[in-house]
């Protein structure tokens, strides 16, 4: 009964932290497929880790939905009984093509080399694990160490539209909404591509200059500074695509500009001006042109670097959250605001979201024991060349 | 070229994978979940099989027709008696094994009555903080038939005290309204109109100079230069118990 007419936030915070973990997944891929397909050569150290990165969040993407729809085991339906004419449904075949089509094999080519080798150098259980991983191949001629290369490049190449396609998507779905004003535009999924990019970038800056003061490893700070670099060029498009949103839904003014006003200006300032224009954009386009343009020393630019991913990741929460609970915050009949009270504890609750946010990382932590990115570099026995050392 | 041995390897792995979908697809997961009407026989199926938990109005009324007859008389004629008593079937089967909660708190009511701008324009709602704050509904409103309560006419629904504390005094005989004007709004909503008191000693004097001419006069006079000195008279006498002495 106690759903006698309602007209409140149906999604909660989970429906925010499920487009951030998308975007991170998308983002960090695309900048590894830099090294593969533009032969970025500065990047090459990241490309590993930010596979893993993708892979880590990817995993955990799909879980708020599964949590906010409440019947995990139901899911495989969606694959069974396909719905072309619902964007949700078939969002499903995009997240299983994203993760079984591109990214997991991928990391397998990537990785088939250094499996053998360390199944071969292994032993007890841990031997089997790497057999199983690297399906009991053993193949390491040069030929098919070439094979593996050519294979990854191609998959990359397939990657990247279908990294678009991942989070093009979740914004499409949220543009599509045309009754929502606040959701409605076509601009929608490419202003949430570009932000998937930005967070994406900064999520694997922000790593590489963490697991590098964890593990004690000397930074690359040429390829620090590159990824600099992309992400100021990142930040840059998505300020110019958000501000032309903007921008034209001031000056169509249509029926809706009212609220939405009244909107930014109260309940959204804190979370849209603040943090998500000023902290989050703004402060790290400023501090990315200064180290460009300064000459900082290393030790400097890397704590800059850090503190502007940080900032950055933040800025691109609040956007989600901007977007996610901002556009149901008014009255459909844009008569006035309303309120979305969030639970502490709960299926749909703050505590919920920050399991679900820090279980990708505990993933990585994982497969980085796993597949240590670097272990070629060490174990790599002599006259066995090193393709992905090898830029073609 | 020969096919490289990695690609036959993820081939098998592709291949297993296939071969389940379709083996899931075609064998294992029923029919009744791909096409509509062996869906809906199997969805109504699994639905019957739940065990019941609601008995319907009807049931309650073979045993409590005096509420069920109250209840349709009223506007709450169209909620069900489980939609505020809760799933009551194992009570309806054995009226002694389990009795149904009695739904006493503001809340309960709340739920359906509480302000929501997003209700309908017309469904009766009240502002929690604001409509009899922190008593508990069923006190003024039954639940069976919540008619809003009338307002009472007579000062008594509110003031028995004073109004039993007069009826023994020697001013019994006064109606309230010789002291206080009271407008008809106090009569529904109490304090937004206040009703006026005896602001000086001339109210009583009224009644009780010598030689008064009010119809009510009393026989007891005083002379009001002198009694009581320049105090208004109720600092000793209390008004609806004069003689009383404080
Ligand atoms: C077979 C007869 C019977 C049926 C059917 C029945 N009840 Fe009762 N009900 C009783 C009896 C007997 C009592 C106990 C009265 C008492 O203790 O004074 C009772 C008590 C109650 C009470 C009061 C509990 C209390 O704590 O005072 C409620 C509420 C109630 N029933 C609701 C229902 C509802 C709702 C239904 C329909 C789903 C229902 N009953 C069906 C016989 C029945
Ligand atoms: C709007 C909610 C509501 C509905 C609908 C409702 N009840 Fe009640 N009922 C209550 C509440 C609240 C009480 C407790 C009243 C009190 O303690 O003053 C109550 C009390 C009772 C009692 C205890 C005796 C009494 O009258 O106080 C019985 C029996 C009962 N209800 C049966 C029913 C039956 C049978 C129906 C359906 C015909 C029904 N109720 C429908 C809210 C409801
Ligand atoms: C399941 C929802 C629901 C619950 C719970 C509920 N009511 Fe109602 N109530 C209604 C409906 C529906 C009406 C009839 C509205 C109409 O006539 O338009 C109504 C009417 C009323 C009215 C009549 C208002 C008028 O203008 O005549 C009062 C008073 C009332 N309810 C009080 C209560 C109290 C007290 C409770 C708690 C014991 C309660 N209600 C619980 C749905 C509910
Ligand atoms: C002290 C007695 C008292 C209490 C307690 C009380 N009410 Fe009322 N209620 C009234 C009176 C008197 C009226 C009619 C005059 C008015 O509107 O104030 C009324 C009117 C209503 C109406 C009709 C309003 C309309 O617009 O038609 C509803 C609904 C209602 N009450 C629900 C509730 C609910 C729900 C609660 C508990 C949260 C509650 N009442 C508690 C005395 C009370
Ligand atoms: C619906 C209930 C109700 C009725 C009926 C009612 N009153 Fe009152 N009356 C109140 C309440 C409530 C107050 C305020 C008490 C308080 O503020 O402590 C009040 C206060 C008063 C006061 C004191 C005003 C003051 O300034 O302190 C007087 C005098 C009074 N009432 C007289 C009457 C008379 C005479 C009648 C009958 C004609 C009457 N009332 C009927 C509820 C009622
Ligand atoms: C003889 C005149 C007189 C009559 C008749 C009278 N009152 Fe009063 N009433 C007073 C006076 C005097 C006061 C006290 C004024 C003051 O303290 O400021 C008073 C105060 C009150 C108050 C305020 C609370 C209190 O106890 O001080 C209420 C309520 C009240 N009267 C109600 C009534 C009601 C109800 C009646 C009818 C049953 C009634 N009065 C009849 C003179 C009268
Ligand atoms: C409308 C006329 C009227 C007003 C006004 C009035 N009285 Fe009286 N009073 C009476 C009547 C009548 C009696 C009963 C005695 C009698 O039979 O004459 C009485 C009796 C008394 C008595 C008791 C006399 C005795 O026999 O011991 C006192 C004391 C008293 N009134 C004080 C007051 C005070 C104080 C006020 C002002 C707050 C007041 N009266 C206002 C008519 C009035
Ligand atoms: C300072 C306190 C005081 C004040 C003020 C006061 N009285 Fe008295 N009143 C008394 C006392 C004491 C008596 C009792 C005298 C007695 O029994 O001889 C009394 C007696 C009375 C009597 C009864 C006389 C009788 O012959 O039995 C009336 C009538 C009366 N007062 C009216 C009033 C009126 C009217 C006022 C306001 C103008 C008033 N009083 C103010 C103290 C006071």
């Amino acid at each position: 009964m106690g759903f006698i007419y309602p007209n409140k936030s149906t999604w909660a915070i989970l429906i925010v932290v499920y487009p951030y973990l998308t975007g991170i997944v998308a983002g960090a891929f695309i900048l590894a497929s830099l090294v593969k397909v533009f032969n970025v050569v500065e990047v090459q150290p990241i490309y590993r880790l930010a596979l893993l990165t993708a892979l880590s969040f990817m995993l955990v993407a799909g879980m708020p939905l599964q949590l906010h729809l409440g019947h995990p085991e139901r899911a495989y339906e969606i694959f069974f009984t396909p719905q072309p004419t619902s964007a949700m449904a078939m969002f499903g075949f995009v997240y299983l093509w994203y993760l079984l089509g591109i990214l997991l094999i991928e990391i397998w080519f990537e990785y088939r080399q250094q499996l053998v080798l360390m199944a071969r150098q292994s032993r007890g259980l841990l031997k089997g694990i790497y057999s199983a991983l690297s399906l009991f191949s053993k193949d390491l001629s040069p030929e098919a160490l070439a094979f593996d290369h050519k294979a990854s490049k191609l998959i990359t190449i397939i990657g990247i539209p279908s990294a678009f396609l991942l989070h093009g998507y979740v914004g499409f779905i949220f543009g599509s909404v045309k009754a929502n004003p606040w959701w409605g535009s076509v601009l929608m999924p490419i202003v949430f591509l570009m932000s998937a990019i930005v967070s994406g970038i900064a999520m694997v800056m922000f790593l590489y200059i963490l697991l590098s003061l964890v593990r004690n490893e000397k930074l690359d700070m040429r390829c620090l500074d590159k990824i600099g670099l992309f992400l100021l060029v990142a930040i840059i498009v998505d300020f110019v695509l958000e501000a032309l949103d903007y921008i034209h839904r001031l000056y169509q003014s249509e029926e809706s500009i009212g609220i939405l006003t009244q909107l930014v200006s109260s309940k959204l300032f804190l979370s849209l001006v603040v943090v998500q224009l000023l902290l989050g954009m703004l402060l790290p386009l400023v501090v990315l042109v200064l180290v460009r343009s300064v000459r900082f020393n290393e030790e400097l630019r890397k704590l800059l670097y850090f503190t502007t991913s940080l900032l950055i990741l933040l800025g691109i929460f609040s956007m989600r959250w901007n977007v996610v609970i901002g556009g149901q915050l008014y009255s459909k009949s844009l008569r006035g605001l309303m309120a979305y009270k969030m639970e502490i504890t709960g299926i749909e609750s703050l505590l919920t979201a920050l399991a679900l946010l820090a279980l990708p990382f505990i993933i990585l932590a994982v497969l980085y024991r796993l597949l240590p990115p670097r272990w070629m570099e060490s174990h790599s026995p002599t006259g066995i060349d090193r393709p992905t050392g090898v830029l073609t | 070229m020969k096919l490289p041995e990695q690609v036959t390897r993820l081939g098998i792995v592709i291949a297993v994978i296939v071969a389940v979908v379709l083996l899931l697809r075609f064998v294992i997961l029923p029919e009744s979940l791909f096409s509509a009407r062996p869906h809906q026989a199997a969805a109504a199926e699994r639905e019957m099989a739940k065990p019941l938990r609601h008995a319907g109005v009807a049931v309650c009324r073979e045993c409590h027709e005096e509420q069920f007859e109250l209840k349709y008389g009223g506007k709450h004629r169209t909620i069900g008696c489980e939609n505020c008593h809760g799933p009551a079937a194992s009570h309806a089967a054995d009226e002694n094994a389990a009795k149904p909660p009695l739904p006493r708190e503001r809340e309960a009511c709340l739920a359906c009555h509480g302000y929501d701008s997003s209700r309908p324009n017309g469904f009766p709602q009240v502002d929690p903080l604001e409509h009899r704050p922190r008593k508990k509904c069923v006190t003024c409103h039954d639940p069976h038939d919540p008619v809003p309560p009338k307002a009472p006419t007579e000062c008594t629904g509110c003031h028995g005290r004073i109004e039993h504390t007069k009826a023994m005094s020697t001013h019994a005989l006064l109606p309230c309204a010789s002291c206080h004007a009271v407008d008809a709004q106090h009569m529904t909503e109490p304090r937004l109109a206040l009703p006026t008191k005896p602001d000086s000693r001339e109210v009583c004097g009224r009644c009780h100079v010598p030689g008064a001419t009010d119809p009510a006069a009393s026989k007891v006079s005083v002379d009001m230069a002198a009694h009581g000195g320049t105090y208004v008279c109720w600092e000793c006498h209390y008004a609806h118990l004069p003689e009383g002495r404080k």
